[in-house]
Order: C-alpha cells, then structure tokens, then sequence
C-alpha cells in the first residue's frame, strides 16, 4: 500500500486528535472521520496478508529475473523495499524482451503482473 | 459557530461589491471531497440599494499541495467560457490570483443548490428509465463541448493550442513528467502502458476541441428525473482531442464496478450518444488509445495523490484514499484496456 499503512495510520491519530477538539466545523469533522473509517478498513484488510503476498511476489520475480536469494528480514518495510527493487528491474527486463521481440519472455512478465494486481486487490477494488 | 474563512470571505466580497452594504458570510461549510481544491458553500447577505440581497455561493480555493495540478484561470476561463451555452455551467463571480485576501488562490461561483453529484446516490436511487435519460443527458452535453470552436470562446487565449497531430504527444508528455516527479515505487505497469502509447500513437485530432478532461459520472450536478444541471470539475481542461474527453469516460474505473460505461450504458451506446452531438466521428483505434492514455492519466493522479501526502504538501486524509483505493484497481484496468486482463 502507498503511502505506507504505518505514516497513514499516525496521520489518522493526528486527525482523529484534531477532530475531538471543540470548534471543528460539523462538516469537515463528517468528512475526516467518514474517511478515516474507510481508511482504516482498508488498513485492517491488508494486514494480515501483507508480508505474505510481498515474499510470494519477491519470490517469483527472483525467478523472473533469474535471481537468487530469500527474504531474511521479514519487516513489511524491508519486504517493500526488496520488492521495490525488483520491480525496477522488472520494467528493465520487460523493456529488453520488447526490444529483442521475445514474446515468450514478454507474456511471462506480463503474467506476473497481472498475478500482482490480484495479489494486491482490495475486497472494494472497482476492477 | 461561524466558520473561520466566514470573515476573510465577508471581507473580500465587500470590497469587490462596492455597492453592497452590511455584507455578511453565513451557513460556511466545507464540501466533503475536493482533493484539488478546497470546496466551500456559504450564503452571502447584504443591502443594495436600500433592499435586503442574498445570494448562495461556491468558494473554491488552492490547497497547500494538489491531487493535481492546475492554474486556477484556466478553470475559471472554463466555467466563464460555457455559461449561458447548451452545456450548464454554474456562473464564476470572483477569480483571486493572489495569496493575500485567502491565503492560496481562489473563485467564488454562484451555487447551484438543491442537485446531486455522487455517484453512489445515484446508482442507489435510480431505476434504468432514469439512468437512461442521464446517460442521454450525459454524452449529449460532452458532444456539445466537443462541438465548440475554443476560440470564438475566447479559450485559446488562456489555454495553449497544440497541433492536431501534437494532441496525443502534449498530454501523454505531462502525465509522464507526474510519474517521474511523484512515483514513490516502481510502476511497471503504467511504464509498459506508456511505452504502447508511444510506439502506437493516434491519428491527428479530427479538430480542436475543448477537453474538459475529467467528464464522469460524478462530476455534474443530476436531479432524480435525470436531467444535468451543472457540470464541475474544469481543473484539467485544456484544448485537445475531443476523443480524449469521450474516453476518460470509458476508463474502465469510471464503470463503477458496474460493467457500463460510466456506470449507466453501454459504451457503444454512449459513443453514438456523442457522435450524433457532436458531429464528430470516434475512430475505435484512436479511441483505445486514449482510453488506454486516459488509464495512465488516472494513474498518474493517484501517483500524485500519494506523492502530495508522501512528500508532506498535503496530509489530509482525502491523498491518501484515491491512492489506496484506487492504485491497483488502475493497473487492473490498464491491463483489461491492453487486453492482458
């Protein structure tokens, strides 16, 4: 998730300390405590899975990218930012298969991609 | 209790109605959403000439960092250019350029009340008699826009005119520069997006036409009979394809989830709705192209909504959920536009 669950959930602690002052307009406090649900659903939803579904996709593009090695550090942050690292490797493998014409390495990327987005979709996803 | 701008704005519009007397700002409330501008309704009383006035207004202010980016002119030029034409538009009154009087750059509109625009509401509320009569309403009123010659509007003025053949190359330039500045991780999806586009570009514009750039369900102001009272949300517009404005609509995102375009008809029938407004045609190649551009274009908005919270210009809660929400959903609909899904 971007941002990150941890700085958006100490920025809704920050909203929601705001909004349990006097003086907040009846509106904007309906506004950011309606968000700040939904946000928060969201956060509770991905939880679980989080670390699950970045070693599954990190280990699949080391695969893709014909590399070796596991996830040792299994922080969500240290997990993002292996993947981070692999999927910019990923657009640079994809470009050099469309470059050489080498379909089959094409569809390959193309279906670990699509495997990412149905790792990473939300129960509230509109696609 | 009285809303902290109530007196700034109280202030600003006395000195811009000099005939005015006793000008007060009551009932201030911000509008929820709005996450490229802040949006306010309040209602203005005053004395003219020795009468008791009121009137119910729009203020629509900057916010320290935008889910997009855009100069304010451009969107009041929009507004003003269409008011009082076959396309509704509610009436600019004030344009503020400067920082001073509001602290960031600002209108003020003329509201039109009594009329809603969310989606949801309307998906709930309405039978298919409705939503028919609105997706007339809908295509018929971009067709009209499409139609319009931006300079006897007086748009080309204010809004840079590219060559027709320059169309494709001006927007999909612009929105890449978003992902380039703001993209907090890698987006191969998006990248491989943008490299199709370029290796397969369009046809030169048929015509140049003023692209509202942000035309959905959600956007205009409907009554429960399913007539179009209002269309918002000018900060994208420039001068474009008119192809461009058919397809934001038919990002796959704009379905709702509900398997329509803009979740009230079928695309082809939304698509003749257009060309027998507007006259013009919808080659279906170029208008997979800029429904594919116009799923990176979205793309790019959320990448800048996450950026604005990210880098700190704008923490509030309204940059984080369209990144959340819709980040993934946005490659998922690249890839079903590309027919990888």
């Amino acid at each position: 998730m971007t941002p990150d669950v941890p700085s958006v959930l100490a920025q809704l602690a920050l909203i929601a300390g705001r909004n349990a002052a006097p003086g907040v307009p009846d509106a904007e406090r309906a506004s950011d405590l309606g968000l700040t649900t939904m946000l928060l659903n969201l956060a509770a939803e991905v939880w679980d899975g989080a670390a699950q579904n970045l070693v599954v996709e990190n280990r699949a593009l080391r695969k893709l990218l014909a590399e070796t090695g596991e996830d040792d550090d299994l922080r969500i942050s240290a997990l993002t930012a292996e993947s981070h690292r692999l999927r910019a490797q990923l657009i640079e493998a994809h470009i050099a298969a469309e470059q050489s014409g080498d379909a089959a390495r094409q569809a390959a990327i193309w279906g670990e991609l699509v495997a990412s987005t149905e790792r990473r979709k939300l129960s509230i996803s509109l696609v | 209790m009285e809303h902290p701008l109530a007196p700034r704005v109280a202030a600003y519009l006395a000195a811009k109605m000099p005939a005015a007397s006793g000008l007060t700002v009551e009932a201030m409330e911000r509008i929820s959403g709005g996450a490229s501008r802040e949006t306010y309704r309040f209602v203005a009383r005053w004395r003219e000439g020795g009468a008791p006035r009121e009137r119910r207004m729009i203020l629509r202010r900057d916010p320290p960092a935008s889910l997009i980016d855009t100069e304010r002119r451009i969107e009041f030029e929009a507004y003003r250019a269409f008011f009082g034409s076959a396309v509704p538009v509610p009436e600019m009154l004030f344009l503020e350029e400067d920082d001073g009087p509001l602290d960031h750059p600002f209108f003020i509109a003329a509201e039109i009340a009594g009329f809603q625009a969310s989606p949801q509401m309307l998906f709930e509320a309405a039978g298919p008699d409705v939503l028919k009569k609105l997706a007339e309403r809908k295509w018929t009123i971009l067709g009209e826009i499409a139609k319009v010659d931006p300079a006897a509007l007086g748009l080309t003025a204010v809004m840079d005119a590219p060559d027709l053949d320059a169309c494709w190359r001006r927007e999909l330039d612009h929105w890449e520069v978003v992902f380039d500045r703001d993209e907090a991780e890698p987006l191969p999806i998006a990248r491989a997006a943008i490299r199709w586009l370029r290796a397969n570009p369009p046809p030169p514009a048929q015509k140049l036409s003023v692209v509202h750039g942000d035309y959905r369900t959600g956007n205009f102001l409907y009554d429960p009979a399913g007539e179009i009272h209002g269309v918002l949300d000018w900060e994208m517009a420039h001068l474009g394809d008119p192809l461009e404005d058919l397809a934001w609509g038919f990002n796959p995102i704009w379905q709702f989830g509900r398997g329509l375009a803009g979740g009230l008809l079928p695309q082809a029938d939304a698509v003749a709705i257009w060309r027998r407004a507007s006259g013009l045609a919808a080659d279906p190649a170029a208008l997979h192209w800029w429904t594919l551009f116009n799923c990176v274009k979205g793309q790019a908005i959320w990448v800048g909504s996450a950026g604005a919270f990210i880098k700190g210009g704008n923490r509030e809660p309204i940059m984080i959920y369209p990144a959340w929400w819709l980040l993934n959903a946005q490659d998922r609909a690249i890839l079903k536009v590309m027919g990888k899904l």
